[in-house]
């Protein structure tokens, strides 16, 4: 988002928004592209129809299976400061399995996950470590060396 | 976003984070993130575009293979948002008509008046958003009504609050509105489409009207829902 195309009032609102402060760098470095299986961890309150949507600021995270039809992914994110109108088009403006499965069918990815999640974003960040690190579990149980992580 | 990397990367997982507010990212500093200049709620850009898409991904993705940079690496997204310039063949999905109605009995009229719009929009693009409440758009109409009418009924939804179950009634009519706004064969802006939803229509008019009355509520919840999750903030006017 350009900050300076928002009135300024807003536009500091979100440049001066409180962030955590980590004191850790960590980095972790993997195979070539080609070789890597992606999953999407989203900060957009996604849902699958039928679920619970997110209510408020929910620490906890949904699960999205990679079998999930676009016509089943809900977004239930508190905010309404941000476009939907993109993502009631076409999903993959948040959520981009079909671009990631195009990716692995020409070789550049290695593999799509099984299993994508999200959650809430607008939860303090560090209310969500604890299933942050259930879901880097998971992850690693699918064998997942690479996560895309888009917000709204 | 940017916080979930760090955890993510900790525990042994590479990540890249997609970063809407270059701000936050710098000072969150994930160890990989790729700032975009698109609109808030569109983290790859814009709406059947592929290609785009596809570019913006490979962006994000290609700096897991850098070596150098690290441990934190925050790099831009160098093109704008195509879709962002408005459609000038766009039309409303209804033409504007002033009805002297109540707003609740307009809301109501509009709804069923989308019925059609709705039906053939969610038909081309094979699917809808519509459904984080369990009534249904002509349900959560007379639902919406009954609040305006300063008759706030029960909730119709086990296990949902009445404004809970208000706020995902609002929710789906926004979505239902505005899906009913989109065709395939036009390539509307967000602001094209906000501004007919908040300007012109009797669905946008209802549930700013909705705002104003609960904003004055006794009820601390009621006014917090009201105020914060009905209208966006850059669509509240100085009346409500």
């Amino acid at each position: 988002m350009r900050l300076e195309k928002l009135p300024a009032a807003q536009a500091e609102r979100y440049a001066t928004l409180e962030c955590p402060d980590f004191e850790t760098t960590p980095w972790v470095e993997g195979p070539p592209l080609a070789g890597r299986r992606v999953s999407i961890v989203s900060s957009a309150g996604l849902v699958v129809r039928g679920e619970r949507p997110f209510r408020g600021r929910e620490a906890d995270y949904r699960v999205i299976p990679e079998t999930t039809p676009p016509d089943q992914l809900l977004c239930s994110h508190i905010s309404i400061n941000f476009d939907r109108t993109g993502f009631q088009e076409d999903w993959s403006v948040i959520f981009p399995l079909d671009r990631l499965r195009e990716l692995a069918a020409e070789g550049t990815i290695g593999s799509v996950a099984a299993t994508h999640y999200s959650f809430m974003g607008a939860t303090d960040p560090r209310e969500m470590e604890g299933a942050a690190r259930a879901v880097a579990a998971r992850l690693k149980q699918d064998n997942v060396d690479a996560v895309l992580l888009p917000p709204v | 976003m940017s916080a979930l990397g760090h955890y993510l990367e900790e525990e042994g997982i590479p990540t890249i984070a997609i970063a809407l507010v270059r701000p936050q990212a710098e000072r969150t500093r994930p160890p990989r993130a790729l700032w975009v200049p698109f609109e808030l709620g569109r983290p790859f850009g814009p709406p059947n575009d592929p290609a785009f898409q596809k570019q913006v991904i490979l962006a994000a993705l290609r700096l897991l293979e850098a070596k150098a940079g690290g441990p934190v690496l925050l790099a831009d997204f160098p093109e704008d948002d195509p879709r962002e310039a408005p459609d000038p063949r766009w039309r409303p999905p209804l033409d504007a008509k002033a009805s002297g109605e109540p707003l609740a009995d307009a809301l109501i009229t509009e709804v069923a008046a989308l019925a059609a719009p709705y039906t053939q929009s969610c038909a081309e693009r094979g699917r809808t958003t519509v459904g984080l409440g369990s009534l249904g758009p002509a349900a959560a109409a007379e639902y919406v009504a009954a609040w305006l009418r300063g008759l706030p009924p029960d909730s119709p939804v086990a296990d949902l609050s009445p404004i809970l179950c208000l706020r995902f009634a609002v929710d789906d009519l926004k979505a239902y509105a505005l899906e009913a706004a989109i065709t395939s064969d036009t390539r509307p802006s967000s602001r094209q489409l906000g501004d007919w939803l908040w300007n012109e229509s009797a669905t946008g008019a209802a549930i700013r009207d909705l705002r104003r009355q609960l904003a004055d509520s006794a009820d601390d919840r009621a006014k917090l829902i009201a105020t914060m999750f009905l209208v966006p903030g850059l669509r509240v006017t100085p009346g409500g």
